[in-house]
């Protein structure tokens, strides 16, 4: 990120994942296959958001889904019941999430470790809670369904879904580069110098609860997009947005691919979602493999998906205190 | 009223069951098992598959005397494979949870698959009503109202009137220094995940004679029990007591007086209310 000399290897590299966006959706056009891969990159934006505050701040938020789902519902609430054009919802709905997150991340991370992860798992279930128990609003347990489809002039997404995959790669690449952006900017740096040493990143003037709140709004921006994008596509809303099953989906994405590296979630949540699709035919055992490899992951690849590459292409200097911080705290002196 | 009273005293007896198995594996390793509530699952299916007679039928007294055997073995499977191997290092706590919410995942499935996804009753340990000064109570009910106590105390004398108790308040006060008086640390985090299971696995066989038993049923009581240990403090078996209870009643009223679908809001908000003025819960120390 010194921006001075052009790095020719970063270029190509750019230059080719820019070729494979625009390529993907006119090479994918089978229904799962399409399916498969706008959901791959949905989960991928909230997966690797997640990663900003689990991974890089350290923060124990189980609130992420529910920024996803609120997302989905304003989304669908708001057009449905409101009458609400459609992209002006998005808009609603990132200042709604925005809120959110803010008003629960102040509140939560006036606690300290777990708490924040018991409380912010009960934000999610209020969400639900809340859901249910406002059904002329909300569909109830049954969801609204409906959600009418964005449009680009007389393009009605829905007749052609490339539309929906275009505008998912969007939301991921304007994400990612979003994130990789903040996590090296100063504000980045001081997310891992509060999570590895607060009292010492405390005392040299850095405000803990307010970085982290920012982080915390910070993602859920994508992620609110990505839970309107979500309900804009599949047509419909429900409250499994917010179900301990996604959850802990999204949550494997963001371990089994890497804490702190951004792109480690990404990649897993390519593999996750394809690879859960593939083991379908063993019907309930898949996810009793997928167990096994979360725990033989944590076990024996602490770093994640993410860190087996990094064994051959040793970090670059900007990546690494990210990377080696998340599972080596251990022998940093206090 | 007093039928009110009742379902909130048996619902706080439920919780404080589950809540305190949480709170005492959380006050002697700091970690938080998200399968706790899978070990409630498993005692009800196998209590269930020992007594009933679509299972060996062996009736429930003996199948109870297994379960607890069962569930002794169960919490040590769980501490040797899920949570011993990431004691002690950095970020335990995430790959902890992590794991335990993967083993949950597994054990759910793997019932699905050996006793299909249909409903199942555990036979009540006790059958009937009985009336209490005018108001009817199903035995069981009252069983569930009666024994959480017991057992409580039985854990409370245990924690504090034997060597073992002693390790296990030592350990979960400094484990070095614990470990420097020649503690098996180790054997402690095992009896404690043993007796923790064997309270989730009873809190299970109870809540089968109550309900029907479904793979998915100690989703809801774990959650019940966040909020309980949130409540009354984490670490602190009388917090979480007082805790369980609370939320047992305001449950039991608020489905009352503002309906079932109002209740979760409730209990969230005060629950949150809480936290806002006291972070550490009622009981809870500082960490």
């Amino acid at each position: 990120m010194n921006g001075r000399a052009p790095n020719w290897p970063h270029i190509g590299l750019a230059l080719v994942v820019i070729g494979a966006l625009i390529a993907a959706p006119q090479i994918l056009t089978g229904g799962v296959a399409q399916n498969l891969a706008i959901l791959s990159i949905l989960y991928a934006v909230v997966a690797s958001n997640w990663d900003l505050t689990l991974g890089y701040a350290g923060i124990f938020n189980f609130a992420h889904v529910a920024f996803f789902g609120i997302g989905s519902y304003v989304a669908a609430i708001s057009t449905l019941q409101f009458g609400v054009p459609v992209w002006w919802d998005l808009a609603l709905a990132v200042v709604v999430v925005m809120v959110v997150s803010g008003v629960v991340s102040s509140l939560a991370l006036r606690l300290r470790g777990i708490y924040v992860a018991l409380v912010t798992f009960a934000v999610t279930q209020l969400c639900v809670a809340l859901i249910n128990s406002q059904k002329d609003i909300t569909g109830g347990p049954v969801g609204l369904i409906g959600v009418p489809d964005l449009q680009i002039g007389s393009l009605a997404f829905g007749s052609d879904a490339r539309a929906y995959f275009y505008a998912a790669e969007i939301l991921l690449l304007a994400s990612t580069i979003g994130l990789r952006l903040l996590v090296s900017s100063n504000f980045g740096l001081s997310l891992v110098a509060l999570r590895d040493n607060e009292s010492y990143a405390v005392s040299r003037g850095m405000p803990a609860r307010r970085q982290r709140v920012l982080a915390m709004i910070a993602s859920s921006i994508p992620t609110s997009l990505a839970g309107c994008l979500y309900a804009h596509y599949l047509i419909v809303a429900s409250p499994d947005v917010f179900s301990f099953s996604l959850t802990t989906l999204l949550l494997t994405m963001v371990l089994v691919g890497g804490a702190g590296t951004i792109y480690g979630p990404i990649v897993a949540a390519f593999v996750l979602t394809v690879g859960t699709e593939k083991l379908s035919g063993l019907g309930n055992v898949r996810y009793m493999v997928v167990a096994v490899l979360i725990v033989l992951t944590l076990r024996f690849l602490p770093g994640g998906l993410w860190s087996l590459g990094r064994v051959r292409w040793p970090a670059s200097p900007a990546a690494a205190p990210a990377s080696a911080a998340s599972f080596d705290l251990k022998e940093r002196p206090e | 009223m007093s039928a009110i009273i009742v379902s909130g005293l048996v619902s706080g007896a439920l919780y404080a069951l589950i809540a305190s198995g949480l709170s005492l594996v959380w006050g002697a390793l700091g970690v938080f098992n998200f399968a706790h509530g899978v070990l409630l699952m498993a005692g009800a299916y196998v209590a269930w598959w020992l007594s009933s007679p679509d299972g060996l039928g062996l009736g429930l007294p003996v199948a109870i005397l297994a379960t607890l055997v069962f569930l002794i073995a169960a919490g040590a499977i769980l501490f040797f494979l899920l949570v011993r191997p990431w004691v002690g290092k950095p970020n335990a706590e995430l790959a902890v949870i992590m794991t335990t919410i993967a083993g949950s995942i597994f054990t759910q499935n793997l019932v699905l698959e050996v006793f299909g996804g249909r409903y199942k009753t555990i036979d009540q340990v006790v059958s009937g009503t009985i009336w209490i000064g005018g108001t009817a109570i199903a035995a069981q009910n009252l069983l569930c109202i009666v024994l959480a106590p017991v057992l409580l105390v039985g854990m409370w004398i245990l924690l504090t009137r034997t060597r073992t108790g002693l390790a296990i308040r030592a350990v979960a006060e400094n484990q070095d220094v614990a470990q420097l008086f020649g503690i098996g640390v180790q054997r402690i985090y095992l009896v404690t995940f043993a007796a923790s299971a064997v309270l989730a696995g009873l809190a299970g066989i109870l809540l089968g004679g109550l309900f029907n038993i479904s793979p998915d049923m100690g989703t809801d009581p774990l959650l019940r029990a966040f909020v309980v240990v949130v409540f009354g403090g984490l670490g602190s078996l009388p917090g979480t007591i007082v805790g369980a209870y609370s939320v047992g009643m305001i449950e039991a009223f608020a489905s009352y007086y503002i309906g079932i679908y109002w209740t979760p809001v409730v209990l969230f908000l005060v629950l949150i209310a809480v936290l806002v003025i006291r972070p550490t819960g009622l009981f809870g120390r500082a960490s």
